[in-house]
């Protein structure tokens, strides 16, 4: 009786509920599923007999300044994820653990990037790390020179990337860090575990979710931008959204830019059925 | 004392009186001009051009449509394709634009063909500036090096190709020019270099002389003297993202000489954007390549006659003085029809001609080349 009750009220809210998720899913599918449809059909189709063929993805692999650029990407990307975790858990950390005005001030700063526009941030990166910029001048002013400005270089793309990153991942770190009940620290910390203990024992564990939304959201980002690689990054290699779009509106070659998009997608895809997964196994932890 | 009837029915007739003029100006035929030029052309259109205009045919209304970015190659293709549905194209003017593409856009009678009769001032414009009768020339710019008075001694300035590597080389990391694809100034550095490979004659590429294996073999040796100034370039082969990009690093005084657009130097130093020390200098031996912008207008246009007035109006004395003053841009029109007070100040500037490259095929190979060739010639380290 007791586990009737709830499938009751499910089944009698059932229509309501997909009454109000369908207007956003058919949006979802005219807009989105079905235009990405035809397109992966066009990518994997031949464009002089019609039949199927995977010519444009033998096009795209053979051919090594595209196998370059997705590789490049690739690297880019994970270069990205890894140290945003590697910058956003340490704060998350502190600012979890600590409480006044400080950790305030610190969370406000950390989290202001994302009111900051994408373009803003690559102008004001360039100003700042550029050549000549305030960062030079600030370290030529104390006797420190020969600084390599990282415009139009490959790290000019990952410190402009994870700049714009910071305030998402830390959001979900902290979020994470929030459900870790302070009883299990100080139960911990009764049986005389030390901070390195509690850490890998009993935080990273509770957070391991987290870490992984974190990876795949900031992935996912990264993975497709295009404002920060476009103005920050080199000329060669590219970033997969900046020679997609090269492709497209430059070499007006709308077959290979859509064989680009889709095998950025296979990337996405995978990374995004680690992130549903993980939603998954928290939704059916409850929490 | 006003009662409350009297008031509403004084107030309704008030409203009623606002609303005739009111509903006049919303029937403004509305023009859609699309442009694909960069912010300084943009804002001049939006700011002064589009005042100017309405002031003088208070029927029309314009309306600036930025389409970058291979923006307005879309939109063009969009009207093409109206054309074959007889349909509104929705554009009714585009600011410049080769009316040679879409491929077979001509003959399929999408541009509307210019002459006197249609648009009168046309018969003032520059006979070198006219490509083809199906676009309206009208402001032009060229590229040329801006360099850093400062650091490149009178004496030094490279005045032919020979002495502008020379240059190069000698004075490492100071010379970046920007990706080909991302902005003009880069892209016809990049076409000196072909001109320099293939006998300095610009005439050799047409629209129609393009082929896959006519371009392997003209374009290779230009990669290859890309190629060899690469190390010396700014963080031995960094290429800026665009034309403002290669002219902020001049301004800041982080390179010495850039390829940089005429009309964009020039109006950068008359608003104070460009620091006074930096200097032009063309090319003697064969200039860098520019052109002039020319307009097209579609045959289906819903607001033609707006269109065809507009274009009129862009060559009248008022806005050709403008192009020349606000912009630092060459006029449309001949000299002849402009004060004789400003031909001889700006006599000094404005070349005699100006060598072109064609866009379509040969554009697209020159990128896609230079971004396999050359590009990833990076000395790093």
């Amino acid at each position: 009786m007791a586990l009737a009750a709830p499938i009751l009220v499910e089944a009698r809210r059932f229509p309501v509920g997909l009454l109000l998720v369908a207007a956003p899913m058919l949006l979802l599918v005219v807009f989105v599923l079905v235009p990405a449809a035809s397109a992966i059909v066009s990518t994997l189709t031949d464009p002089r007999s019609g039949g199927p063929s995977l010519a444009n993805y033998r096009t795209l692999l053979g051919d090594p300044l595209s196998r370059g650029n997705l590789f490049f990407t690739l690297g880019s990307t994970l270069a990205v994820c890894g140290l945003l975790l590697a910058v956003c858990l340490p704060v998350a950390l502190y600012l979890r653990f600590s409480s006044g005005r400080l950790p305030a001030f610190v969370q406000s700063v950390a989290v202001f990037p994302l009111f900051v526009p994408g373009i803003i941030v690559a102008y004001a990166l360039i100003r700042f790390l550029g050549p000549n910029g305030s960062l030079q001048t600030v370290l030529d002013a104390i006797g420190i020179h020969g600084f390599r400005s990282p415009y139009l270089t490959p790290a000019g793309t990952v410190i402009g990337l994870v700049w714009e990153g910071i305030p998402l991942t830390l959001l979900i770190l902290l979020s994470g860090l929030a459900q870790i009940p302070n009883a299990a620290i100080e139960a911990a910390r009764d049986v005389g575990a030390g901070r390195l203990a509690i850490l890998t024992g009993i935080i990273l564990p509770l957070i391991a979710n987290s870490v992984t939304v974190a990876f795949s959201l900031a992935f996912l980002g990264a993975f497709g931008a295009f404002t920060i690689p476009y103005l920050m990054g080199p000329a060669s290699p590219e970033m997969m959204g900046v020679f997609m779009q090269r492709t497209f509106s430059e070499l007006r070659d709308p077959a290979q830019a859509q064989t680009q998009a889709v095998m950025s997608f296979l990337f996405c895809a995978a990374v995004g059925v680690i992130y549903v997964r993980s939603v998954i196994r928290s939704r059916r932890r409850g929490s | 004392m006003i009662n409350r009837r009297h008031f509403l029915a004084a107030g309704a007739a008030l409203a009623a009186a606002g609303l005739v003029p009111a509903g006049r100006a919303f029937a403004a035929t509305k023009l859609d001009v699309f442009t694909n030029s960069d912010a300084n052309i943009s804002d001049w259109l939006a700011n002064i051009v589009k005042p100017a205009f309405e002031k003088a045919h208070p029927d029309y209304e314009v309306n600036v449509v930025i389409a970058r970015n291979g923006g307005l190659d879309q939109v063009a293709q969009r009207a093409l394709a109206a054309l074959a549905a007889k349909a509104d194209p929705q554009m009714d003017f585009a600011e410049q634009y080769d009316p040679n593409l879409p491929k077979g856009a001509i003959e399929a009678g999408l541009w509307v063909k210019f002459d006197d009769q249609l648009v009168p001032n046309f018969a003032h414009v520059n006979k070198a500036a006219i490509q083809s009768p199906y676009s309206m020339p009208y402001r032009g710019s060229q590229v040329l090096l801006a360099y850093d008075s400062t650091k490149v001694a009178a004496d030094a300035v490279p005045k032919t190709w020979d002495a502008l590597t020379a240059w190069i080389k000698a004075n490492p990391g100071q010379f970046i020019y920007n990706r080909p694809d991302k902005g003009g100034s880069g892209k016809n550095f990049v076409v000196r270099a072909i001109h320099e490979a293939n006998g300095r004659d610009p005439g050799a590429f047409t629209v129609g002389n393009y082929s896959k294996e006519e371009a392997e073999k003209r374009l290779a040796p230009a990669w290859a003297i890309l190629n060899d100034l690469a190390p010396s370039l700014y963080e031995k082969g960094a290429y800026a993202a665009g034309n403002a990009a290669s002219l902020q690093l001049l301004s800041n005084g982080v390179v010495s000489m850039v390829p940089i657009w005429s009309d964009m130097v020039l109006q950068g130093l008359a608003q104070g954007a460009v620091p006074e020390t930096i200097k032009i200098v063309q090319l003697q031996d064969l200039a860098l390549c520019g052109g002039f912008s020319a307009s097209v207008i579609p045959t289906i246009a819903a607001h033609k006659e707006a269109a065809l007035a507009f274009a009129d109006f862009l060559l009248t004395e008022e806005i050709q003085t403008s192009v020349l003053k606000d912009l630092g841009g060459f006029p449309g029109v001949d000299w002849s029809h402009l004060p004789a007070a400003l031909r001889e100040e700006f006599a000094a500037v404005i070349p005699a001609s100006i060598p072109t490259f064609p866009e379509g095929d040969w554009s697209t190979a020159l990128n896609e080349g230079w971004y396999r060739n050359v590009a990833p010639t990076i000395a790093r380290g």
